[in-house]
């Protein structure tokens, strides 16, 4: 065995919950130390999740598939909600895979704290890799969903790539930014308050209906009034708008897009600062 | 003169905890409420410093907070009161392997628990049949950790938490289990840590053990400190104390 004392390193903890500048230097730090560990969590999740099921990995695609089968035959076909939209199927499409990529995150973020709650108590590292990992994961299920969406857009409404797919990472970025935020934020909501999570899925529900998924824009188009005002003020709107824009060349609404921008800053960066000066309590409650 | 490796200062954890009361009738009629929540008090002032180079343990009654204790110099934990100063990395090895995943293999909670305490892949990859070989699995390894017996498992924790090569080591009830052989082999192990200058604390109910093992002793009662001393004396004390109901 090594005889050498590698590390002098010295840590005081208190009960002073907001880290300086130096402070969140120094978590930045550690979080890039302990990137591996975020990634080997959310590749086991990745796997693990389906692993008794024979289908496996599929089901990360086919989840979201099947749930915008259901909507297109629910309101593309019963309500005939596509008023004469030829691209109904890929704004649909579309719409359900990237709103499935927040939701998922949403949920797991709270998930991916109870579930290592044996590595919590016992050993130090930054939280913030938890609901990393938990973005992550779904992330990836999302990247692969994205091959699918022109698997089907291509043949029914001769949807593909062109040149402003270059967008699409940015827009990734931006998504996976949000979530990220907002995975820490229910972490940190949910820890202390598990109510949280029995709220999650009807605040997702209403989420989807309010965004412009199921439904194309020519259905509130000219209503105005605060109707047309809730809507964009919604993030999803301007998100949607910028993946629409990557993946179906669609018009982008910029003044959507800056609102959605807004968002996600606020989301991002409180969601984070919330998360990271409340950690430390985090084990009282587990 | 060196500084301590681990300072306590005054502190304090609650936590709060709920008390659900048996639901009746005249209850949901009245309405009132089935739960109320109540503070434990899991420590209370507590203040105390162990030198580099100690074995220091910590004795006391089921509930008196030596886990909790452990946590906060763990900082896993962060107390309500207080501050705690540590010098060094530590590692924390409780009972049964408790800090592990008993669905994944062997060989994904070495990987596992590697990475949380912040190595490299590549490093924990160097150390892997070091970490077998020393906890004796062999091809046990890659079965899931819900098959293995309690021997194997605080033969893997101890093995994983060594070649970590903390500075200080934290034990919550390890020692009681494991065969002769195991236990020999990680009182040696421990040696070697003290040698190189390293710290042990250890919070157990065989007080044998205790009184051979460490240089100091605390006993802590409901959170707070009755005694710090020499070995014989704060053992000699606690056994002697008539039973206290934990808070």
């Amino acid at each position: 065995m090594n005889l050498v004392v590698e590390s002098t390193e010295v840590s005081t903890v208190t009960t002073n919950q907001a880290p300086s500048l130096s402070g969140w230097r120094t978590y930045v730090r550690n979080l890039w130390r302990w990137r591996e560990f975020g990634w080997f969590l959310a590749m086991g999740n990745l796997k693990a999740r389906n692993a008794s099921t024979s289908l496996g990995l599929f089901w990360w695609v086919l989840n979201p598939l099947i749930m915008a089968a259901v909507y297109f035959l629910v309101f593309g076909v019963l309500f005939d909600g596509r008023r004469g939209d030829e691209d109904f199927l890929a704004w649909l499409l579309s719409g359900v895979f990237a709103f499935n990529f927040t939701a998922t995150t949403m949920t797991s973020g709270a998930n991916s704290i109870l579930a290592n709650r044996n590595l919590l108590v016992n050993i130090r590292f930054p939280r913030l890799v938890l609901p990393f990992s938990a973005v992550i994961e779904t992330g990836v299920g999302f990247i692969l969903s994205i091959a699918v969406f022109y698997v089907i857009a291509w043949p029914t409404n001769g949807v593909l790539p062109g040149r402003s797919i270059i967008w699409l990472p940015a827009a990734i970025g931006l998504h996976a930014f949000f979530n990220l935020g907002l995975a820490a934020l229910t972490a940190r909501l949910a820890i202390p308050f598990r109510d949280i999570n029995n709220l999650v899925p009807h605040i997702t529900r209403l989420w989807l209906y309010l965004s412009p998924i199921i439904w194309p824009l020519s259905l509130i188009e000219g209503r105005g009034g605060w109707l047309g005002q809730l809507a964009s003020a919604n993030p999803m709107f301007g998100l949607l708008s910028f993946y629409r824009m990557a993946l179906m060349g669609r018009e982008l609404d910029i003044a959507a897009f800056v609102t959605a921008l807004l968002w996600v800053v606020l989301i991002g960066a409180g969601g984070i600062i919330s998360f990271v000066r409340h950690e430390g309590n985090m084990v009282r409650y587990l | 003169m060196t500084p301590p490796a681990v300072s306590v200062r005054g502190v304090g954890v609650a936590y709060r905890s709920y008390v659900e009361r048996v639901p009746t009738v005249r209850r949901l009629i009245v309405g009132r409420r089935l739960r109320r929540s109540t503070t434990v008090v899991a420590l209370d002032d507590v203040s105390f410093e162990v030198d580099k180079g100690e074995t220091f343990g910590l004795v006391g009654d089921n509930g008196a907070g030596k886990s909790t204790l452990l946590r906060v110099i763990a900082r896993t934990m962060r107390p309500n009161q207080g501050s705690v100063t540590v010098r060094g990395e530590t590692s924390t090895l409780l009972q049964l392997g408790a800090g592990f995943n008993p669905e994944l293999s062997g060989r994904r909670n070495v990987y596992l628990s590697g990475l949380a305490h912040g190595l490299r892949k590549a490093e924990i990859t160097r150390l892997y049949d070091d970490i077998v070989d020393y906890a004796g699995l062999n091809e046990a390894i890659d079965r899931p950790l819900k098959s293995y017996s309690s021997g194997m498992l605080s033969r893997l924790a101890f093995s994983i938490s060594m070649h970590l090569l903390p500075d200080i080591l934290l034990l919550d009830e390890v020692l009681a289990v494991g065969d002769a052989g195991f236990r020999s082999k990680s009182l040696d192990a421990m040696r070697d840590l003290l040698v190189r200058g390293g710290t042990v604390i250890v919070a157990s109910h065989s007080l044998h053990m205790v009184v051979e093992m460490c240089d100091r002793v605390l006993w802590l009662e409901r959170g707070r400190i009755r005694e710090v001393g020499s070995p014989d004396s704060v053992v000699e004390a606690y056994v002697r104390s008539p039973p206290v109901a934990a808070g």
